[in-house]
C-alpha cells in the first residue's frame, strides 16, 4: 500500500514535470538566440581555421607520405627483383658456358690421350717387332749352328759306325760329303 | 524538456543590446571543438607508416569525408573540403557529446542548426552565382519538361530551393530533440514503474540509446552529404 502510494506520487510528479515542460519549448525561447549564434559562429570559425590550416594538411601529408613510401618501396622491390632475375640469368649463362667448356676440355684431353696412347702403342709394337725379328734371327743362326754341329756329330757317329762294322777307316771327307748330302736332302724336315 | 534549457554561465556579456553571455550551449560547443582539435592533434602528431589508433581513425575520417565529397560533388569541390570536414566533425561531436548523461546537445536547438543551414544556403547560392552568373538561375528550370508544366515546375523548384535551409536545419534539430525527448520519456517510465515494471522501459531505453548514437552519426553524415549535394548543384550546373 505504501509502495503503491509512493509510485503514484512519483508518477504524478514526473507527469506534471513532463506537462510543465511541454508548455514551452526552450528552443523557441529567443532570450539566448543571439548568444548561441554568436558563440556558434566564433567557435566554428576557430575550428574551421585550425582544421583547414593545421590539421588537414598534416593528415593529408601523412597519408601522401605513406602512399609515396609504399610506392617507393614497391618500386625498389621491383627493381631488386629485376636485378636478381638478371643476375640469375647471368649465373645460368656462366654455368652453361663453363659446362660447355668442361665438355670441350674433356673431349680435347680424351683425344690427346688417345693419340698419345696410340703413339706409345705403335712404338712399343715396333720395339716388340724388332726384338722378335732379332730373336728369330738368333734362333735361325742357332738352328744353323745346331745343324752344323749335328752334321759333325752325325759324321763322327757315321764314321765310327762304319769303322766298327767294317773295320776300315773311311775317308773323312767322303763321309762328310754323304752326311751333308743327306742332311741337305732332309733339312726341310728339321727346320 | 529541462535538458534543452539554456542558461548563463559566468558574467553577462552585452554588446549593443544583444545578450551574448557564455551559456551551457556555448560551453558544449567549445567542448566539442576542443575534442575535435585534440583528437586531430593526436591524430596528426606522429608521422608513422603504420598508424596508431587515433591516427588511423582520423585518417579514416579524412578519407571518409574526402570520398563523400568526391562522390557527390566531384573534383571541383576540393577547396570546400576543409569546411565540409569541419562541419561533419562539429555536428558529429555535438551530437555524440549530447548523448552523454547530463550533457547539453548543441544541435538540438533550432537556432544553431538554422544558422549553419542558412550559412550553407547563402554560401552555396553565392558560389553558384559566382561560378555561373545568371545562368545559375537555370537550376530552377529542369530539362525535358513540357512547356505547359514549366511555370508550375519552376515555382516548385524555387520553393524547394528556398526550403533547403529549413529542411536541413529542422531535420537535424528535430532528430536530436525527438531522440533526447524519447530517451527522457522512457527514463521517466523506468522511474514511475519502479523495480517491478521498470525493466521493460529500461531495456527500451538501452536500445534507444544505441539507436540514438546511430542517429547522431547518421544525422551528421546526412547534414554533410546534403551540403555536398547543394554544393554539387552550385558547382556543376547540369540539370
Amino acid at each position: 500500500m505504501r509502495r503503491l502510494l509512493g509510485c503514484v506520487i512519483v508518477i504524478m510528479t514526473i507527469g506534471s514535470d513532463v506537462i510543465a515542460a511541454e508548455v514551452g519549448m526552450p528552443q523557441l525561447d529567443p532570450t539566448y538566440w543571439a548568444s548561441q549564434a554568436f558563440w556558434l559562429i566564433l567557435v566554428f570559425s576557430l575550428l574551421y581555421f585550425s582544421i583547414s590550416k593545421f590539421y588537414l594538411p598534416k593528415i593529408k601529408k601523412n597519408i601522401d607520405d605513406r602512399e609515396n613510401k609504399i610506392k617507393e618501396d614497391l618500386d625498389e622491390a621491383n627493381r631488386i627483383k629485376n636485378l636478381s632475375e638478371q643476375k640469375l640469368k647471368e649465373y645460368q649463362q656462366i654455368l652453361e658456358n663453363s659446362k660447355r667448356e668442361v665438355t670441350k676440355i674433356l673431349l680435347d684431353s680424351k683425344l690427346k690421350l688417345d693419340k698419345e696412347i696410340q703413339n706409345i702403342k705403335e712404338k712399343i709394337e715396333k720395339e716388340i717387332d724388332s726384338e722378335v725379328s732379332k730373336v728369330q734371327k738368333e734362333i735361325l743362326i742357332q738352328k744353323k749352328d745346331s745343324i752344323n754341329s749335328i752334321n759333325i756329330i752325325s759324321q763322327d757317329i757315321a764314321s765310327n759306325i762304319i769303322e766298327k762294322l767294317s773295320g776300315d777307316k773311311l775317308n773323312e771327307s767322303s763321309v762328310k760329303a754323304v752326311v751333308e748330302d743327306i742332311s741337305k736332302k732332309n733339312i726341310e724336315k728339321y727346320l | 524538456m529541462q535538458q534543452f534549457n539554456v542558461y548563463k554561465i559566468g558574467p553577462e556579456i552585452k554588446i549593443s543590446g544583444l545578450d551574448l553571455s557564455f551559456t551551457n550551449s556555448s560551453l558544449f560547443m567549445v567542448l566539442s571543438a576542443t575534442a575535435i582539435a585534440l583528437f586531430l592533434f593526436f591524430g596528426s602528431k606522429d608521422k608513422r607508416i603504420i598508424p596508431n589508433k587515433v591516427q588511423l581513425i582520423s585518417e579514416l575520417l579524412y578519407n571518409f569525408v574526402a570520398k563523400m565529397i568526391s562522390d557527390t560533388a566531384g573534383s571541383k569541390a576540393k577547396p570546400y573540403f576543409p569546411f565540409i570536414f569541419s562541419l561533419f566533425m562539429f555536428v558529429l561531436l555535438c551530437n555524440m557529446i549530447g548523448m552523454l548523461p547530463y550533457a547539453f546537445t548543441v544541435t538540438s536547438h533550432i537556432i544553431v542548426t538554422l544558422i549553419m543551414a542558412l550559412f550553407i544556403f547563402i554560401a552555396v547560392t553565392i558560389i553558384g552565382f559566382l561560378k555561373h552568373g545568371f545562368k545559375y538561375l537555370s537550376i530552377f528550370i529542369p530539362k525535358g519538361v513540357p512547356a505547359i508544366l514549366l511555370p508550375l515546375i519552376t515555382i516548385i523548384e524555387i520553393i524547394s530551393y528556398l526550403s533547403r535551409p529549413v529542411s536541413l536545419s529542422v531535420r537535424l534539430f528535430a532528430n536530436m530533440m525527438a531522440g533526447h525527448t524519447m530517451l527522457k520519456v522512457f527514463g521517466g517510465f523506468v522511474i514511475s514503474l519502479g523495480v517491478l515494471g521498470g525493466w521493460l522501459p529500461l531495456s527500451f531505453s538501452v536500445a534507444l540509446t544505441g539507436l540514438e548514437i546511430l542517429v547522431a552519426f547518421l544525422q551528421a553524415y546526412v547534414f554533410a552529404i546534403l551540403t555536398c549535394i547543394y554544393l554539387n548543384d552550385a558547382l556543376n550546373l547540369h540539370h
